[in-house]
């Protein structure tokens, strides 16, 4: 029951957003669900470090080349809860359009608005 | 109150009155930067203030991060996010440029308050808040200094004016004991100089006299002493007594005056060339112009080198006056036309001759040139 609350609470959030893009749903999210991984939580950590799209893409580009725990961002507790991730055997094209799509698909200006 | 001390008291006053205001100026000057730095600096105060609440509500919406995310629009700021490569993310402005170098400025009538986010909330790292600078203060600033400076200067100047008389009074009083002195003597002069006069021309008249070069002098003597009374005279009345103007004929003035320093031009020898127009007239008083003339041409013949040239020259708006001198010093020329003052102390005098000129030349608006060098012959105009 928590699970399936989980997925349908994750998915409704994605869904609010910019479109869910094949590359993403296929690449990214498939897992993320799958491993209640929190996607925005990940964004958020990221955009919170390193403040522009270009500096989370090189880092997420190098992270997932290589996702060793000592080459993430994400605090150690985190992967006491999630496990640690496997390569993707993706090219580099294809890993940067998923990683574009992700930050897209997250992205704060999107969300921002201005107060009435 | 005279000339000279006018212009000492102006003098006095200028520099006294020219330093104070340069001083106080400076000191304004520097009350106005110091009080304009604190002005903003109480309104860069406020614009901390709204970064810090702003810097807050940024840190909410970036933990719930739930869309919409509502941007914080207060009218009174306006204020706008970028990302740590300068790029703009979000705002209520977008301003065309930023001094990304300082966390205050001014620009126009705005306020610029740049403020450093770390971590990124929302992936802000510079926060630009503005709000329009308020002038109020610095007016009120400024019409107090104003206002200060006029009261400053009105007290500054009565005490000028208290010091300035203070200052004068020593000269004041040396010349109103040299006035004073010149008074009497020439009251004195007077009856005796007369009763000279008369009996040269009695003796002249009535007695076929024998030694008349010896007369001769001691009329050309008595004339230089009546002359110099009249001038005397003339210096300490001039303020007082009433002028009648009337139409002159100058020309005919002119030849009579030559004709009264006849002895003198002969006892020099000097040859005496005129070029006289008849009948040139001028609306004048006619103490006045003698004491011109005379002046003129006493000098003229005084400083005149012996079997020296003497021209006189006579046209409808201007006389001139030309001897064979020794020159003045150019550096000399603007100096001798104050009182007492004289350039060759060869000859003897008050050195009243060229005040007088001035003098009279200033009241009727004449203008009044003279050229000379050293061992050059000195031209004396007068045009009207």
């Amino acid at each position: 029951m928590v699970k399936k609350t989980f997925i349908v609470l994750l998915l409704s959030t994605l869904t609010q957003s910019k479109e869910l893009t094949p590359l993403l749903q296929q690449n990214c999210l498939k897992c993320h669900v799958k491993q209640k991984i929190p996607s925005e939580l990940v964004y958020r950590r990221y955009l919170l470090k390193f403040s522009t799209k270009k500096r989370m893409k090189e880092s997420l580009l190098s992270y997932l080349k290589n996702p060793k725990k000592e080459n993430s961002i994400m605090p150690q507790q985190f992967f006491l809860k999630f496990p640690e991730k496997e390569a993707l055997d993706l090219n580099d094209t294809v890993l940067e359009e998923s990683i574009k799509a992700y930050l897209d698909y997250f992205d704060v200006k999107d969300r921002l608005e201005l107060e009435k | 109150m005279l000339s000279s001390e006018r212009r000492s008291l102006v003098r006095f006053l200028a520099i006294y009155l020219g330093s104070t205001l340069i001083l106080f100026s400076l000191g304004s000057y520097m009350f106005y930067n110091f009080q304009k730095h604190q002005i903003i600096d109480t309104q860069n105060a406020q614009l901390e203030l709204e970064a810090q609440k702003l810097t807050q509500k940024l840190r909410e919406l970036h933990e719930t991060y739930k869309k919409p995310l509502l941007y914080p629009n207060d009218p009174a700021f306006d204020s706008a996010i970028y990302d740590v490569d300068r790029g703009y993310i979000f705002g209520t402005f977008k301003p065309t440029s930023i001094e990304w170098s300082r966390d205050f400025y001014k620009r126009g009538d705005k306020l610029y308050c740049l403020h450093a986010l770390k971590p990124y909330y929302l992936g802000a790292s510079y926060l630009l808040i503005s709000k329009d600078f308020n002038p109020k203060p610095l007016n009120e600033l400024l019409k107090m200094l104003l206002l200060f400076l006029v009261a400053a200067g009105v007290l500054f100047t009565i005490l000028g004016l208290f010091l300035g008389r203070r200052f004068i009074a020593p000269m004041k009083e040396s010349i109103e004991l040299m006035n004073r002195f010149i008074e009497d003597t020439t009251h004195e002069l007077n009856t005796p100089i007369s009763t000279i006069l008369t009996n040269i021309e009695l003796l002249d008249t009535l007695y076929n006299c024998e030694g008349q070069k010896e007369m001769r002098r001691i009329e050309m003597a008595s004339k230089t002493l009546s002359r110099l009374y009249e001038d005397l005279t003339f210096l300490k009345l001039n303020h007082n007594y009433h002028r009648a103007l009337e139409r002159l004929n100058l020309s005919e003035l002119l030849e009579e005056r030559i004709e009264f320093f006849q002895t003198l031009i002969e006892a020099k020898d000097i040859k005496i060339i005129k070029n006289i127009d008849p009948n040139i007239t001028l609306e004048m008083d006619r103490n006045d112009a003698i004491r011109l003339l005379d002046n003129l041409l006493s000098n003229a013949i005084k400083y005149n080198h012996k079997s020296g040239k003497l021209e006189v020259a006579l046209r409808a708006n201007m006389l001139e006056v030309k001897n064979d001198g020794q020159g003045i010093k150019k550096e000399d020329l603007a100096l001798i036309q104050n009182r007492f003052r004289r350039a060759n102390s060869s000859e003897g005098g008050f050195g009243i001759g060229l005040d007088i000129i001035g003098q009279v030349v200033k009241r009727y608006n004449f203008t009044f040139t003279i050229h000379s060098d050293i061992n050059q012959p000195t031209k004396v105009t007068l045009t009207w």
